[in-house]
């Protein structure tokens, strides 16, 4: 199957179409690989100028380490869309697919009709490098890898992986006074994260073709980190809005649909190879900053916001507040230099998306649970 | 267009910017030419002596792009710019934090081989002029360079009728001030007006970093001055700094937090100490200057956050400091109200985040930061104690009312 096309430069603006591959489905539940007409795209020839090898961003076998969750969900709509036969491995305890809120029927339908299921746990490591290996797939997006040793047998099942795209975090970052975080700055080897640390040194270490991403904090519909929806529980109950300390401390959201268009970007990308990106929002927000954006995206008044000191309380294991509390954020200027990627969403914007199509709803992931709100507050406010 | 520095980590280099002393400088155009031993011969012969295409610029403008070629092999493309030598005209006042600018941008034109004329405002018998970095004066006329003295309503008569290719304000905080200057640079026929504005002008934000295009304070001074400039020149580029650091500096930056460090006093600083500020060397900000002077086309009607890449903290200062004088650090945190100081003349930096990001000069001009704050710092450190700056007695009033309300003892 011929993946690299040599072009003479008369072909370069032409559009080539490509045979619908052929593909073992027998193991796959029921999917039938539907291929319509594969054509180049004119932006991977721009962005390869001069480039020899160009690889063809359509038709790959994609495998989705996860995706039925919150990334991967967004994130396997644009592979499937793009012409990529996309499976997903997961253990089969959430459904394949669910309808997004604002999806449409025939949008769904076509969606849930070309996407491939591979059951099974990826901590059997035995069942994991026997069952890749059995269908061969070009590319790997590791969207809910934590350890190193869960990476091993996908490399091990696939020796002729053209990309392996693996989602990593900023929470890597070794704390430091000089901010933003940029991808060339120092990391932590003891930060709750090291497992994504120890897997990207895995990754360089074996010769593979990589691309590491480095998102900050995911916010947008179906998140099940509540994230913006501790806010918003509290605005939709007209509380008052505790944060830590002064308020001003900086953190950062990425919304969920522009980090699966990044996904996306580095797939096939020469400049991504082996490259390292920060994906997030383009600016930064104060904590204080970020309870008025929520407000504003809800249509909600101002919210009151009552400043505490955390040393004084002791909320044993609970968390009294969604984010850590110091400064956290990253450049993501190394996204747009290297490979010209630009967020769609800014955080309002972000957030009103969110609302509209998840919260605002009435879904949510998290019961409301203001019991540390309340130790704060000093007085327990009746629900009406 | 890009400038191409070939530079080369091994050996024989014909000509560097670094070893300006070899070329006689003169304010006619002369060629420089670069080599990088590197270089394909047959790329070395497309250039001859007589065409002035080259600046060896010591700035971080190297464009050495290696594209594919058909057969696989890298073809090294430099791309001939048009930045033959200007003739740069610096109006700079005589006082403040701005003023080391003007020495920086001076010395660093004159280095790449441009002609300078720095204008600084009042009288060089003034006892301002006593002060760095005017006391160092000398090093722009030993480089090449023009120093003189006057008010820069009368720019085109103190400069006797000559004629600049780019002209930078870096005086005027408001219209009224710089309105001459430009008149006067557009009817005189410069083909680039230049302003150093201010971060200050951005309106607060709850989303940080201030970047340009955002919306500043429509009444501030600077705001009045880039309005008119985008109405009246062709070709302008306005900067807008934070705090610098950087020897030959007018106005104290980390000097303020070397006085506590090294007298083992607590550093009181107003909130919780995580306002975030940006401090630059002042390279940075020269180095920003000198590529919009060699790239004009890129530069053209842009406005430009003079800073480095990085913030840091208010108690990530004084850590710095600490770090860099090599003795620990007391900070003490305070509320300016509730102690009865005006936080303005408490602490030399703003009490809010204060916080511009370089975006534009990345993207349009391919400019990078050099600052290296750790590292800065212990240069700027060495300096301080080598003047004697550390024996100096210093009055700390304002830090003792602080330290006394919140009951903080200090060392006798």
């Amino acid at each position: 199957m011929a993946r690299f096309v040599a072009v003479t430069p008369s072909q370069q603006n032409n559009q080539l179409s490509f045979s619908p591959l052929a593909s073992s489905l027998s193991d796959f539940s029921g999917a039938k690989l539907q291929c319509s007409q594969i054509q180049f795209k004119r932006k991977q020839w721009q962005a390869k100028s001069g480039s020899f090898y160009v690889s063809a961003s359509s038709n790959k076998k994609i495998l989705i380490m996860g995706g039925t969750r919150f990334i991967g969900v967004f994130l396997s709509r644009l592979l499937v869309k793009e012409g990529h036969q996309v499976t997903l491995f997961t253990r089969g305890k959430a459904p394949v697919t669910q309808q997004l809120p604002g999806e449409s029927d025939s949008d769904y339908a076509d969606f849930s009709s070309k996407i491939l299921h591979l059951k099974g746990d990826r901590q059997d490591f035995e069942f994991v490098k026997s069952s890749l290996s059995a269908q061969g797939f070009d590319v790997v997006y590791d969207i809910n890898g934590r350890e190193a040793v869960e990476v091993e047998p996908i490399l091990d099942a696939l020796p002729n992986l053209e990309q392996f795209i693996y989602c990593s975090s900023a929470g890597v970052y070794l704390k430091s006074d000089l901010l933003p975080h940029a991808e060339v700055d120092a990391v932590d080897p003891k930060s709750r994260h090291k497992g994504k640390l120890e897997t990207e040194s895995l990754l360089q270490s074996r010769g593979v073709n990589w691309t590491s991403i480095r998102p900050v904090y995911i916010y947008g519909p179906l998140n099940y980190n509540p994230v913006e929806e501790w806010f918003f529980h509290r605005l939709k109950a007209g509380r008052p809005i505790p944060i830590p300390s002064s308020g001003i401390q900086i953190t950062q959201l990425g919304h969920v649909k522009d980090l699966a268009r990044a996904f996306v970007h580095v797939l096939g990308n020469d400049k991504a190879s082996k490259e390292i990106f920060n994906i997030a929002g383009d600016k930064y927000v104060t904590f204080d900053g970020l309870a008025r954006a929520c407000a504003k995206a809800g249509g909600f008044p101002e919210p009151e916001l009552i400043h505490y000191n955390p040393k004084d309380y002791d909320f044993g294991k609970k968390k009294a507040f969604p984010f850590r509390d110091q400064h956290f954020f990253a450049s993501v200027e190394k996204s747009k230099s290297v490979l010209g990627f630009e967020n769609e969403f800014d955080l309002v914007e972000g957030l009103t998306d969110s609302y509209n199509l998840d919260f605002g709803r009435g879904t949510y992931r998290k019961e409301a649970d203001f019991s540390t709100d309340d130790i704060i507050l000093g007085k327990t406010l009746v629900s009406v | 267009m890009s400038m191409a520095t070939l530079s080369s980590s091994s050996a024989s280099l014909l000509f560097s910017a670094s070893s300006s002393n070899l070329f006689p400088l003169s304010h006619s155009s002369t060629s420089r030419l670069s080599f990088s031993s590197s270089l394909h011969s047959s790329t070395a012969s497309l250039f001859s002596a007589s065409s002035p295409t080259f600046l060896a610029c010591p700035s971080s403008s190297s464009r050495l792009s290696a594209t594919s070629n058909n057969d696989g092999g890298p073809v090294f493309s430099i791309s001939a710019s048009a930045a033959e030598k200007k003739k740069v005209l610096i109006v700079n006042t005589n006082s403040g934090g701005h003023a080391v600018i003007g020495f920086y941008f001076a010395k660093e034109l004159l280095g790449s081989g441009h002609s300078v004329t720095i204008l600084t405002v009042g009288e060089e018998s003034s006892d301002k002029m006593k002060k760095p970095p005017f006391n160092r004066f000398s090093e722009i006329v030993s480089a090449g360079g023009s120093t003189v003295w006057g008010n820069p309503a009368d720019v085109g008569s103190i400069v006797g009728g000559e004629v600049f290719d780019v002209v930078l304000d870096n005086n005027g905080k408001d219209l009224e001030t710089v309105r001459p200057v430009i008149d006067w640079a557009k009817s005189s026929g410069a083909k680039q007006f230049l302003f150093i504005s201010s971060a200050g002008i951005y309106k607060l934000t709850d989303e940080p970093p201030h970047v340009e295009g955002d919306t500043v304070k429509a009444d501030a001074g600077h705001v009045g001055v880039e309005k008119y400039l985008e109405e009246s020149f062709s070709n302008w580029a306005s900067f807008r700094p934070q705090y610098m650091i950087g020897s030959g500096n007018n106005k104290d930056c980390e000097e303020w937090f070397f006085d506590r460090i090294v007298r083992d006093r607590p550093v009181p600083i107003p909130g919780s100490g995580l306002q975030l500020t940006n401090i630059s060397h002042v390279r940075d900000l020269s180095s920003m200057l000198t590529l919009a002077v060699e790239k004009p086309e890129a530069a053209r009607n842009s406005i430009f956050n003079c800073v480095s890449n990085r913030a840091v903290t208010l108690n990530g200062m004084a850590k710095l400091c600490a770090q860099a004088a090599g003795r620990p650090v007391n900070i003490v945190h305070y509320d300016p109200k509730a102690v009865g100081v005006d936080a303005k003349k408490a602490f030399p930096f703003r009490n809010t985040h204060f916080y511009a990001e370089p975006r534009a000069a990345q993207t349009k001009l391919g400019w990078s930061s050099t600052t290296n704050l750790p590292e800065d710092l212990k240069e700027r450190f060495e300096e301080y104690v080598k003047i004697g700056r550390d024996k100096k007695t210093i009055q700390f009033e304002l830090d003792d009312k602080i330290l006394e309300a919140l009951k903080v003892p200090v060392p006798v």
